[in-house]
């Protein structure tokens, strides 16, 4: 497990999450290192997506939200004075369980939209377009009908533009919530393809509940529980070979074999 | 036969069985009109008190005899269906119809442009016209406008995108205004004018129809906000997007129809207002370009006056101005819906 701590690129430190009174999330502590894809896995509820949330500051848009702990993009602490959730988020991109384009804009006005939102000029929009695209490998299905609205895709379409819409910003880390839940086999063998490409120029955190697509596209594997009436935290944390084919704590080994969750 | 099924491969919906329920219930209808003229019966109650059960009984029958106890129920809905939708359309036709017809014989190309200086109960129909309250309505209305539109998007706004503790106040604010009565309005603002001396004009008007507008304004829009899905919101601040360029930029396009319909039906809350306007406008026979010195007509006051006078050709006029008022009412919203055409829909559509 030590020689996977090297050139970290996101780490999370005493992570612990509230909503209101109640405590969901308790001294979650994970090293997500440059170019490696990790996998977050557990029962429904047991905070994986809070957690994954917490990388980016979206659980801020939750009422009632509340961090202790600290997570370090670069060494640079993500909750400090210095850092605001915008500037956050540009750096750490998320694509969501339902895919999301926006419905009034076309395929290339989505790509570009990142930029526009978060108010930085395009250079070269023809070129960005077709790069983003292309990593997402979505670029030959639609290079034709570039100004058609993002809606008329197929879901498994809109769900790679999202990704290329993330990737447009150039982001150091993307953050992934089931992205593939929503989609059929054929997309989501696509999607499983281009996670492994990304992971070449950026490190990725992808939360899945497909045991199978854990074991295919990740190098390292977080195990969330929340015992009952408990908050949820990191049962255990290591490479996806050890996780799954000799796990320590023998609630992990009772769950990625299918016996409970 | 064969043919079309091979042109068509989806089967048709069966619609049998409404037609037949539909034929049987057009059977009562020679019996009760002739019952109707022989007894002089007022045609209306003859038709909800003496049609509608005879449809039913014998809708019923033909149900019963086709379908057995299912078709009673179906011919019931269809038959209670049918009427009602019948009684609605007829009444607005009625009420459409008679001004078209009755406005037509004042209407021309004078009536619009013209105004009403040097017209007398008798003047004939051939000279003066509506213009000015044309004029009128359409300068108090935008006055109205500029300030409800804004304000009330604003409020639609604080209520859909903000997370503060009051907003509940506000929203049982807004439903309390939108109940208040349009006189109440005017009251209100005529004892300001007695109060603070300011002169009536097109604006102490605009000021009376404004608690009017604002309400539906607001409450229109935030339910066309909350209809965008939150998921485009939390796509756009993943994106690195502050708060206000996710809602300018992504939430405020896709709820752009919705917002639209709020500016219509505020348009429409107002533009037939007349107690307010009476209480607050002092009437004017001449065109009046400025809102906020002197007096001013506007086409609701103009019917209100004109309808009650006893001389026809007065009469003829307020029938003129309500038909002048419902094709600038059907301008106004033909205008809006061009405007602000959705060019998504195009799309959607050939999905």
């Amino acid at each position: 497990m030590t020689n996977l701590i090297t050139s970290s690129s996101l780490r999370a430190e005493n992570v612990s999450v509230w909503f209101g009174e109640r405590q969901v999330l308790k001294d979650v502590n994970l090293v997500f290192p440059a170019n490696q894809v990790t996998a977050l896995i557990g029962p429904s509820g047991c905070g994986k997506s809070t957690f994954l949330r917490t990388l980016n500051r979206m659980h801020e848009l939750i009422p009632g939200a509340g961090l202790a702990g600290a997570v370090y993009l670069d060494e640079q602490d993500i909750y400090s004075e210095a850092m605001d959730a915008v500037s956050v988020r540009i750096k750490v991109g998320m694509v969501f369980q339902k895919p999301n384009p926006f419905p009034t804009m076309s395929i290339k006005e989505n790509i570009l939209s990142g930029l526009k939102l978060s108010g930085r000029k395009i250079k070269d929009a023809d070129q960005l377009v077709e790069t983003s695209l292309r990593r997402a490998s979505i670029w030959n299905e639609v290079k034709d009908r570039l100004s058609d609205q993002a809606i008329s895709l197929s879901g498994g379409q809109q769900q790679r533009l999202c990704i290329a819409r993330s990737l447009a910003m150039d982001p150091e880390v993307l953050l992934m919530d089931e992205p593939c839940s929503a989609l059929d086999p054929g997309s989501t063998r696509r999607i499983e393809e281009t996670i492994s490409e990304l992971a070449e120029s950026m490190s990725i955190v992808i939360v899945t509940h497909n045991m199978q697509q854990a074991q295919r596209v990740s190098d390292q594997t977080a195990f969330f529980l929340a015992e009952e009436g408990m908050p949820g935290g990191v049962v255990e944390f290591g490479s996806t070979e050890q996780v799954f084919n000799g796990p320590i704590d023998q609630r992990t080994n009772d769950y990625v074999n299918g016996h409970f969750g | 036969m064969a043919k079309a099924l091979a042109n068509q491969p989806w089967r048709k919906a069966n619609v049998a069985r409404r037609l037949q329920i539909f034929v049987a219930s057009l059977i009562p209808l020679p019996l009760v009109v002739l019952i109707t003229i022989t007894a002089h019966l007022n045609p209306i109650l003859s038709f909800a008190g003496l049609f509608l059960p005879l449809q039913l009984i014998a809708a019923s029958v033909v149900g019963y005899l086709a379908y057995g106890r299912r078709g009673v129920g179906d011919a019931v809905l269809v038959v209670l269906t049918f009427f009602f939708s019948a009684f609605v359309l007829i009444l607005l036709l009625s009420v459409l119809s008679s001004v078209v017809i009755q406005g037509s014989r004042a209407i021309s190309w004078q009536f619009i442009s013209q105004n009403n200086v040097y017209v007398s109960p008798t003047t004939s129909l051939d000279y003066g016209g509506v213009g000015h309250a044309v004029v009128g309505t359409l300068l108090v209305v935008l006055l109205t406008t500029i300030a409800a539109v804004p304000l009330g998007l604003a409020m639609a706004i604080y209520l859909t995108q903000s997370q503060s503790k009051t907003r509940n106040l506000v929203r049982t604010f807004t439903q309390a205004l939108s109940g208040l009565p349009s006189v109440v309005s005017g009251l209100f603002i005529l004892s300001i004018i007695e109060a603070t001396h300011i002169g009536r004009s097109g604006f102490t008007g605009a000021l009376a129809l404004f608690p009017l507008m604002l309400p539906t304004v607001a409450r229109v829009a935030e339910e066309a906000l909350k209809l965008v899905p939150v998921d485009l919101r939390y796509a756009a601040l993943a994106l690195g997007a502050p708060n206000y360029r996710a809602f300018f930029q992504v939430i405020l396009p896709a709820a752009k129809s919705g917002l639209l319909t709020a500016l219509l039906l505020g348009l429409a809350r107002v533009v037939g207002e007349t107690a307010p306007l009476i209480l607050t406008m002092n009437p004017s026979s001449s065109t009046s370009l400025n809102p906020f010195n002197g007096g001013m007509t506007t086409l609701p006051t103009y019917i209100y006056n004109y309808l009650a006078s006893s001389y026809e050709t007065s009469q003829a006029r307020a029938w003129g101005a309500a038909l002048v008022l419902l094709i600038l009412v059907g301008f106004l919203f033909g205008l809006a819906r061009v405007l602000g055409k959705n060019k998504s829909i195009k799309s959607k559509a050939s999905k």
